[in-house]
């Protein structure tokens, strides 16, 4: 007990004010409550997470969100890598509320977003989790409107989806996001079963599906920059998963190392064992700082938020994979079994790695800032 | 105090005092000091060491971190800003002066009478030089070990024993003293704080060669050395916790200025370094596991950066805080100089001498990877600081302890 609440005590980032901390407090206690009881075996009922205000965070009070943050959210995906809980809520609150938020006002997409933070519907974003070109698909002129094109893999919830927003290449250029029935005629979408069980991808094929002219909707700004944003919310908001989850390693671990004895001895007093979770502690510790500053970048839309995304998203999810490794590795025999569980935070911890940008891809971004460099003289 | 610049002195913004600070780098680093202080004898790195530890004290940026009272009271926020321009127009570090006013201070802040905090901390301001008497040749890790004794006679201790490690001892006029007043007791609470002048007689300072060649590394030999009564720190055999109440808190503070200096001056020499040809035409920055190697880096020093500044802004850190700071510095302080001399190549073993008043990380990289380990090894080891992170951190169970 007492390592938890040291452990919870170290997440709250000085950067917060006295109020926001609580309210972040309690909103991860709530959120620790309704996930964990579902835990990793199945979906928390959807209504529910409405009603827990959790889908209109982000949203205008206007269509009876909370206007609220990134930050806020944030806390959220946190419990959810904690807790390795399944459910469209990442797709939802991260990709489609900031896709909604990006989008100029049209009647379409105003009750689009009320239903969305009412729990009405479930849209998803047709973001692909591997990097490519900023979207896929295209759209074509018709006799009776427009016409989409193109293919995506490894969008996240897609199969759960009753409405896709899918971003694409309008005749002249620009990328519109157009509002899709996922049972439109010449529209697929194909489950892509993965290892992480907690998980759910889908392919997305569109095949000339036709487009009514009100369902392609604009940016407000820049439309190529609100696409890079959007990814980097992604790549954000799964550091923020693995974070948690990373987080639920070492507690367990931590807990499992002052019960357990062999040679007589507990063996968390075996300094192999002792400094193996003071370097998981090191490293959760550095995640937190950078997580934390890339969920206020993100919150702030700072002129630093690809960077600290960058960062974050590098870090993290290749710190969870170790972490979770060592977890398996200090519960011994039976952190390899089905039934401990620890399992579904490794294969959950791994997939992260991979999504939304590997740890190389995010750094092979940071380090084209590093190309305009002249050789330093004046150091020796 | 002629301080230009105490705090608040300056109304406005970070940014009005940030092109204050650089303002006054430019007019005020000496040019070339580098090269100048490249190689030179003990004589002149003192005096430099002094004469800038003067300009510094004029600004007003000497000690930022001790109360307004004696001459600091700087908000954190400027604090960076002060540490990220100084290392960005590449200034001379207080290197002779950092046990004086970091460790002296914090201690005499924390836990010294008024009589001693006033006798000390403007000298210290005015170049008074500080060591720590803390380890000896059987106290490294099991620094609780320490042999040395002080007998109470009269109004004085009688000091013998010897004290190994003591950075920069042949320089000091005090010393941060550590010896055993009640040899029966068990040893934690057998141990007394003494402030001790390295003028009295029986005083012997020998200094050690060390890996990187330089010596600034002393024993202290201390045979019948009298210790006033009234320079004891707190209760006597109190002294154990008196260094780790002061020490911890210490560790994080120091770290600010470090962290700032590796971010800021270390990364940005490094990326230098990568982006100069080498001899067959090729950049390493024209390399993409360089580059990969760098934007780690990067990303790791901005996470060093967050823990620095959050640990030294919160009002109440956690209790293992100060070791996974010191931990991560230290460690990732050779991680960098390991890289860097491995991209600047056979060229960087030419670089015999490390300019002196530099950083850990100089731009002579073989030898700041060297010297990397005079971090992970002292001031607790990086062993030792896993076994406190593990205890004190996540409250997993001591090991059981021999003898």
């Amino acid at each position: 007990m007492s390592t938890m609440s040291s452990l919870s005590s170290l997440s709250s980032a000085p950067h917060e004010t006295d109020e926001l901390r609580e309210l972040h407090d309690e909103l991860r206690a709530v959120a620790s409550e309704l996930l964990g009881k579902t835990g990793s075996d199945g979906a928390a009922d959807w209504h529910l997470i409405a009603r827990a205000g959790w889908l209109g965070l982000e949203a205008p009070e206007a269509f009876d969100g909370a206007d609220a943050t990134f930050a806020e959210v944030a806390v959220i995906l946190g419990e959810m890598g904690r807790t390795a809980a399944r459910g469209p809520y990442p797709a939802v609150a991260v990709l489609a509320v900031g896709a909604l938020n990006l989008l100029a006002p049209e009647a379409g997409r105003d009750r689009l977003f009320r239903d969305t933070v009412a729990g009405s519907v479930v849209p998803v974003v047709v973001l692909g989790g591997e990097p490519g070109a900023e979207t896929p698909f295209r759209l074509t002129p018709a006799e009776d409107g427009l016409r989409l094109h193109g293919t995506a893999a490894f969008v996240p919830d897609a199969p759960e989806a009753d409405r896709l927003l899918v971003p694409a290449v309008d005749p002249d250029g620009m990328i519109a996001v157009v509002d899709v029935d996922p049972h439109a005629p010449g529209l697929t979408v194909t489950p892509q079963p993965v290892v992480d069980a907690t998980r759910s991808f889908g392919r997305v094929a569109a095949e000339g599906v036709a487009v009514l002219p009100d369902a392609a909707w604009r940016f407000h700004g820049d439309c190529r920059d609100a696409v890079r944003r959007l990814r980097d919310r992604a790549a954000v908001a799964v550091a923020c998963d693995s974070l948690g989850l990373s987080e639920a390693m070492l507690g367990a671990t931590v807990a499992y190392a002052g019960v357990r004895e062999q040679f007589g001895r507990k063996i968390g007093s075996f300094q192999a064992v002792k400094h193996a979770c003071a370097d998981m502690l090191v490293q959760v510790t550095v995640a937190r700082k950078l997580v934390a500053a890339a969920v206020r970048s993100q919150a702030q839309d700072a002129a630093d938020a690809a960077v600290a995304a960058s960062m974050a998203k590098s870090y993290t999810c290749a710190a969870a994979v170790d972490i979770a490794g060592k977890a398996m590795q200090l519960h011994g025999g039976m952190g390899y079994t089905w039934e401990s569980g620890i399992h579904v935070h490794l294969k959950r911890a791994t997939l992260n790695r991979a999504l939304f940008g590997s740890p190389a891809a995010h750094r092979k971004r940071l380090a084209e800032r590093y190309a305009s460099q002249a050789p330093d003289v004046s150091g020796v | 105090m002629t301080a230009l610049l105490g705090p608040g002195a300056v109304s406005g913004d970070l940014d009005g005092f940030r092109a204050h600070v650089a303002e006054w780098c430019r007019t005020h680093i000496p040019p070339d000091w580098r090269r100048e202080q490249t190689g030179v004898d003990d004589e002149e790195f003192v005096r430099f060491q002094k004469a800038w530890l003067r300009e510094l004290r004029d600004a007003g940026f000497a000690v930022p971190h001790w109360p307004t009272k004696w001459g600091g009271g700087m908000s954190v926020a400027r604090q960076i800003v002060l540490y990220q321009e100084l290392a960005r127009h590449d200034a001379p570090r207080l290197v002779l002066s950092f046990v004086s006013l970091h460790h002296a201070a914090s201690t005499l802040l924390a836990a010294g009478t008024d009589a001693q905090r006033e006798r000390h901390l403007p000298a210290i301001l005015d170049g008074e030089i500080w060591c720590q008497g803390f380890s000896e040749p059987e106290a490294g890790s099991d620094l609780a070990a320490l042999k040395t004794t002080a007998r109470r006679e009269g109004d004085a201790y009688i000091v013998n024993g010897q004290k190994l490690w003591a950075s920069g001892a042949m320089h000091a006029d005090w010393c941060l003293l550590l010896a055993r007043t009640d040899p029966s007791a068990p040893k934690r609470r057998g141990i007394s704080y003494f402030l001790m002048d390295m003028r009295s007689p029986g005083v012997d300072v020998r200094p050690i060669r060390q890996a990187t060649g330089e010596s600034h590394f002393c024993e202290i030999f201390l045979d019948d050395v009298s210790v006033p009564a009234a320079n004891l720190v707190g209760p006597e055999n109190a002294g154990w916790r008196v260094a780790q109440e002061t020490l911890g808190t210490e560790r994080g503070l120091t770290m600010l200025e470090l962290a700032e200096r590796l971010g800021n001056g270390g990364f940005r020499w490094l990326v230098g370094q990568c982006a100069r040809p080498g001899p067959d035409g090729t950049r390493p920055l024209d390399d993409p596991l360089v580059l990969d190697r760098l934007a780690a880096l990067e990303t790791e020093l901005t996470g060093l950066r967050a823990l620095c500044t959050d640990f030294v802004s919160d009002d109440g850190p956690g209790p293992a805080d100060a070791s996974i700071v010191k931990l991560y510095y230290s460690e990732l302080l050779q991680r960098l100089t390991d890289f860097a001399t491995e991209v600047a190549g056979l060229t960087a073993h030419t670089e015999l001498r490390k300019p002196l008043s530099s950083g850990w990380e100089s731009g002579a990289w073989v030898l700041d990877f060297i010297g990397s380990w005079e971090w992970t090894i002292p001031g607790g080891t990086s062993e030792i600081q896993r076994s406190i992170i593990g205890e004190r951190g996540l409250g997993l169970p001591r090991e059981p302890t021999g003898g």
